[in-house]
C-alpha cells in the first residue's frame, strides 16, 4: 500500500483496496467494470473521458426529453458508480502529458482500447511505467494484444459466438441463438479485477509493477470447462440441447399459471427424486417403472417432462418453490428484472440500492454483494457528471492553477 | 500456465462441482499453495459428472475435474465428523485463507463456521459460496445450475416468445461465483496487514451468493428494464428487441454466425460487401432500430441470401479485412483447432491419462515467471505428505484414520 492511505483512509471507506488509486480509462462495459468493482472496494478511481469521443454507454436514447444528453443513461451509472470523472481530449499531446502526470500518482491503470491505441497516444506500458515504475497496467481487449485476430472488431456477441459459448444456447436440434447478455464482457472484466489485485499482492511483496493483458476470449473460453472437455475427451462435439443436465431429470423451466409464469425445477439424487414424488402429491405415473431409476428417468426424460408440466401447469410458481424447497428439491421461478427487484429476499440483502443523481434522480443501482465482513464493498457515490472532477484532480492533486484549467478547457485539451 | 504472483499464499479448498475448484483454480494458477479436501471414498461431484475420458465412467477420468483442478494438491478428509472438523481447523490454522461451497444446512451439520475453523489463525480469510448466501430468506433453499439462472435473469430473456425459457448449454453459474470469491480472498489478503496494525484480528469472512454473482454484476442493471420499461431482454428468439439491425445470429454456408453492427459505418460496410442489394432501398428500413422491431424476419431472409455463398472463415476474413463484427458460431472443435489459441491450450500429463489438453489462464503477464501446471490429484493423493510430513500424523494414526472413514 502506498504511504499516502492506510489506516485513516481504510477507517474512513472501511473498503479493502482504501488508499489505493486507479487511472481508469475503461469504456463501454468490459472496461467500465473493473473499475466499478475497485471503487466499491475503496479504491480512488479516477475515469479519464472526453467529449471529443463519447463512452458509447453515455449514448443511447434519453430518459427525460429529446435531446441526447451524456448524464442521462442508467446503464452508465450502475457501472460508472462511485468514479471521479476527468475529461482529458488524448488528441492533444498536452492532454497525454496530463495523464502520465496522473498516472504518477496512480497504482494501477486500466484501459479496454483497441489493441494499440494506448501506445500510439504514448500512454503504454513502457511510458506509464516510466513515470511510475511499480505501475501496474491492465488492458482488456478482446483477443488479446497478440495473434492473428487482434485487430479484429468485435463485441461481447461475437466474442460469446467464437468462444463456443452459443453453440449449446438453443431448443434441442435447432438454431443456436445467442445470449442477450454481455457474457463476454463480464468474464473479461472479472478475469482482469483477479489479475489486478493478485498484482497489487505481489507488488507489496516485491515492490514490482506488472502488465496484465486479457483476452475476453480467452476469459470467456476459460468457463467452457464442460464442452471444450467434452470435445478433448470424448471427441464429441456439444450442440443445443435445450434445458438439459448430463446427470439429472426432471431438469428444466416448466410452466405454471399466469401469463409467462415458469419454474426451474432440477433432480439430482433419488432422495430429491422421492421428494418430489411425495410433493406432488404421490401421482401414478411417479410410480411407473420408466422412471423407477436416475438413469431411466434420464432416459425418458421427455415424457416425464410431460408429466410434470400436467401438474407444474395448474399451480403458481411461488407455490410450488415452498412446496418442493419443503422437500428438499430444487426449484425456483424464472425472474424477470421487475421481481427480482421486488423479491423479499434480494430486499433484504440489499442487491439494489436507490442512488440519488443529478440528471435522473433516485435510480435502483446494483450493489457487488462480494460481502466482506471486515471491510465492506458498499456504492461510494454516484456515476460522475462529464468531467466533474476536473478541478479536484488537476489542481489539487496535480497542483494545475484554476486560471491554468481554465485556459486548458478554453482550447479544449481538458475536454 | 502458472504465475508466481500469490506465491506463498496457503489455501485450502473445501467444495466440489465448480465454484470453488475455480476459485482454488485461479489462485492456483497464480502461484498460491491450493490444498484441496475431498470426501473421502467417493470424492467431489465433478468427479462423478464428467464427461469422461473415452466414456470410462471412473472417478479419475472425469474431464470437468482433472480441468477445474490441476495444480492442486489433494486430501481426503470427512468433515462431519468430530475429528475431521478439529483436523480441518489444524489445517487452516497453517492457512491464508479457506474458500469452501458446502450448503448453509450442511455447513450447521458439520458445525463449519468463521468462528470454528479461525481459533487457531485469527488472520483467517474465509469465503463462503452458497447458492443465496448466508442470510436471507431463501438461505437454506437448494439450487443447481438452472435455478440460479431462472432466479438470476438468464432464463427469462433466452428462448422463444410462448415456448419454454431456457439455460445456458452446460453449468455455468459457478464460474462467476469462483471469480467473485478469489477476487475477495486477494482483496482481503491485502487488507489483513492494515487491520492487524489497527489492533483488529485481520481476517474475515466473506459471502458469496451464486444466485447474486448472475442477479449482480452479470445482470444487475436490468433492474432499469422494470424501471424504465425497456425490453430487450424479452424472449424474442435470435432477435432482442430495441437494438440496431442486425444484431443476431444468422445461417451462413457451413454453419451460423453472428452479425452485428452497432456503428452506421459497419452497416454500410456490411450493404457493400452485399453488393448494395435493391431491398436495402426499401422505404421501410431506414431506421435499423424499427427494421430490427418490425421487419426482422424478412430482412434475416435477404441476408441469409448472401451469407449463405459464404463460409464462416470466408466471412471472417472479410471481417477483419473491412473492421466489421461478425463473429462465426464455433463448436468447441473449432475453439480447441483455433491456430490462434494453440499455444493457449495447456497439455498437461499424467501417468493414467496420458497427455490431455486443457484451456489456459485467460490473461498473460508481463514481468511475471511461466511455471508449468502440475496435474489433478488422484483421490486422497496427498494424504501422507501433508497429515504426516505438515500436520506430524504417524503413520499408524494415519492408518487408524484411513480404517475410520476420516480420510
Amino acid at each position: 500500500m502506498t504511504e499516502r492511505t492506510g489506516l485513516e483512509w481504510m477507517r474512513e471507506h472501511k473498503g479493502p483496496l482504501a488508499g489505493y488509486r486507479v487511472l481508469d480509462f475503461g469504456w463501454v462495459l468490459a472496461g467500465a467494470i473493473p473499475g466499478m468493482v475497485l471503487a466499491d472496494m475503496g479504491a480512488e478511481v479516477i475515469k479519464v473521458e472526453t467529449r471529443e469521443r463519447l463512452d458509447y454507454m453515455r449514448l443511447g436514447r434519453p430518459i427525460i426529453g429529446t435531446e441526447m444528453d451524456p448524464e442521462q443513461h442508467p446503464m452508465f451509472h450502475n457501472v460508472n458508480r462511485g468514479k471521479l470523472s476527468v475529461t482529458l481530449n488524448t488528441n492533444e499531446p498536452e492532454a497525454v502529458g496530463l495523464a502520465r502526470r496522473l498516472a504518477a500518482h496512480c497504482d494501477v491503470a486500466l484501459e479496454n482500447f483497441s489493441p494499440g491505441v494506448m501506445e500510439r497516444l504514448g500512454l503504454g506500458y513502457e511510458a506509464l511505467k516510466a513515470v511510475k515504475e511499480d505501475i501496474i497496467m491492465v488492458s482488456i481487449s478482446s483477443h488479446g494484444q497478440s495473434g492473428p485476430l487482434r485487430d479484429l472488431r468485435a463485441y461481447a456477441p461475437s466474442i460469446g459466438a467464437m468462444s463456443g459459448l452459443d453453440s449449446t444456447l438453443g431448443y434441442e436440434g435447432e438454431r443456436p441463438l445467442g445470449l442477450k447478455h454481455a457474457y463476454a464482457d463480464i468474464t473479461g472484466a472479472l478475469h482482469a479485477v483477479f489479475a489486478a489485485v493478485s498484482a497489487l499482492y505481489q507488488r507489496r511483496r516485491t515492490g514490482r509493477g506488472q502488465y496484465v493483458d486479457v483476452s475476453m476470449l480467452r476469459a470467456t473460453a476459460a468457463t467452457m470447462g464442460a464442452g471444450l472437455m467434452e470435445y478433448e475427451a470424448t471427441g464429441r462435439v456439444m450442440a443445443p440441447m435445450g434445458n438439459y443436465d448430463p446427470t439429472m431429470a426432471p431438469y428444466g423451466n416448466y410452466p405454471c399459471m399466469g401469463d409467462d409464469r415458469w419454474v426451474s425445477i432440477a433432480v439430482g439424487s433419488d432422495e430429491e427424486w422421492r421428494g418430489l414424488v411425495e410433493a406432488t402429491g404421490q401421482p401414478e405415473w411417479a410410480g411407473e417403472d420408466r422412471f423407477a431409476s436416475r438413469y431411466q428417468r434420464h432416459r425418458n426424460r421427455g415424457e416425464l417432462d410431460e408429466r410434470l408440466s400436467e401438474w407444474t401447469g395448474s399451480r403458481d410458481a411461488w407455490a410450488i418453490t415452498e412446496l418442493l424447497q419443503s422437500h428438499g428439491v430444487a426449484a425456483m421461478p424464472v425472474m424477470d428484472a421487475e421481481e427480482r427487484l421486488h423479491d423479499r429476499h434480494n430486499l433484504e440483502r440489499g442487491l439494489y440500492r436507490e442512488i440519488e443523481h443529478p440528471a435522473l434522480g433516485m435510480e435502483p443501482i446494483f450493489n457487488l454483494m462480494w460481502n466482506l465482513s471486515a471491510t465492506p464493498a458498499a456504492i461510494r457515490g454516484h456515476a460522475p457528471l462529464l468531467g466533474q472532477h476536473n478541478r479536484q484532480v488537476l489542481c489539487d492533486m496535480l497542483g494545475l492553477s484554476v486560471v491554468e484549467l481554465a485556459d486548458l478547457e478554453e482550447r479544449r485539451v481538458v475536454y | 500456465m502458472a504465475y508466481g504472483l500469490l506465491e506463498g499464499v496457503r489455501v485450502l479448498e473445501l467444495g466440489g462441482f465448480i465454484s470453488a475448484p475455480y476459485c482454488g483454480k485461479l489462485l492456483a494458477d497464480m502461484g498460491a499453495e491450493v490444498v484441496k479436501i475431498e470426501p473421502p471414498v467417493t470424492g467431489e461431484s465433478s468427479r462423478g459428472y464428467g464427461p469422461f475420458l473415452n466414456d470410462d465412467p471412473h472417478r479419475e477420468r472425469s474431464g470437468l475435474f482433472l480441468y477445474l483442478n490441476a495444480t492442486k494438491r489433494g486430501l481426503t478428509l470427512d468433515v462431519g465428523t468430530p475429528t475431521g472438523m478439529g483436523m480441518l481447523a489444524e489445517l487452516a490454522a497453517r492457512s491464508d485463507a479457506l474458500v469452501h461451497n458446502l450448503h448453509p444446512t450442511e455447513m450447521e451439520r458439520v458445525g463449519l463456521s468463521y468462528e470454528s475453523v479461525s481459533r487457531g489463525n485469527a488472520g483467517l480469510v474465509m469465503a463462503s459460496i452458497t447458492p443465496f448466501g448466508l442470510t436471507g430468506p431463501y438461505r437454506d433453499y437448494k439450487a443447481y445450475d438452472i435455478n440460479l439462472a431462472a432466479a438470476g435473469g438468464i432464463c427469462q430473456g433466452l428462448g422463444e416468445a410462448g415456448r419454454a425459457p431456457l439455460t445456458f448449454g452446460a453449468p455455468q453459474v459457478g464460474y462467476f461465483a469462483g471469480m467473485a470469491a478469489a477476487s475477495s480472498i486477494v482483496m482481503a489478503l491485502l487488507a489483513r496487514e492494515t487491520l492487524v496494525a489497527a489492533g483488529e484480528p485481520g481476517g474475515q469472512h466473506i459471502d458469496i451468493a451464486e444466485v447474486e454473482t448472475m442477479s449482480g454484476v452479470y445482470n444487475g442493471p436490468e433492474a432499469l428494464m422494470a424501471v424504465y420499461q425497456w425490453r430487450y431482454t424479452r424472449r424474442t428468439g435470435h432477435h432482442a428487441l430495441d437494438f440496431p439491425y442486425p444484431n443476431c445470429i444468422l445461417r451462413c454456408k457451413d454453419g451460423y454466425i453472428f452479425v452485428g453492427s452497432p456503428e452506421t459505418r459497419q452497416w454500410r460496410t456490411l450493404l457493400e460487401l452485399m453488393g448494395n442489394p435493391d431491398w436495402a432501398r426499401d422505404a421501410r428500413f431506414t431506421n435499423r432500430t424499427v427494421m430490427n422491431n418490425e421487419y426482422a424476419d424478412e430482412i434475416d431472409g435477404y441476408m441469409e441470401e448472401w451469407l449463405m455463398e459464404h463460409t464462416k472463415a470466408e466471412l471472417l476474413a472479410m471481417a477483419m479485412e473491412r473492421r466489421i463484427p461478425l463473429g462465426p458460431v464455433r463448436g468447441f472443435d473449432e475453439v480447441r483447432n483455433d491456430p490462434g489459441l494453440a499455444d493457449w491450450f495447456e497439455e498437461i500429463s499424467r501417468a493414467d491419462t496420458g497427455a490431455l489438453s486443457f484451456p489456459g489462464v485467460p490473461y498473460a503477464l508481463a514481468e511475471a515467471e511461466v511455471r508449468d501446471a502440475a496435474p489433478a490429484p488422484y483421490l486422497g493423493q496427498h494424504n501422507e505428505e501433508v497429515y504426516t510430513g505438515e500436520l506430524g500424523f504417524s503413520h499408524e494414526q494415519l492408518v487408524a484414520l484411513h480404517q475410520t472413514g476420516i480420510i
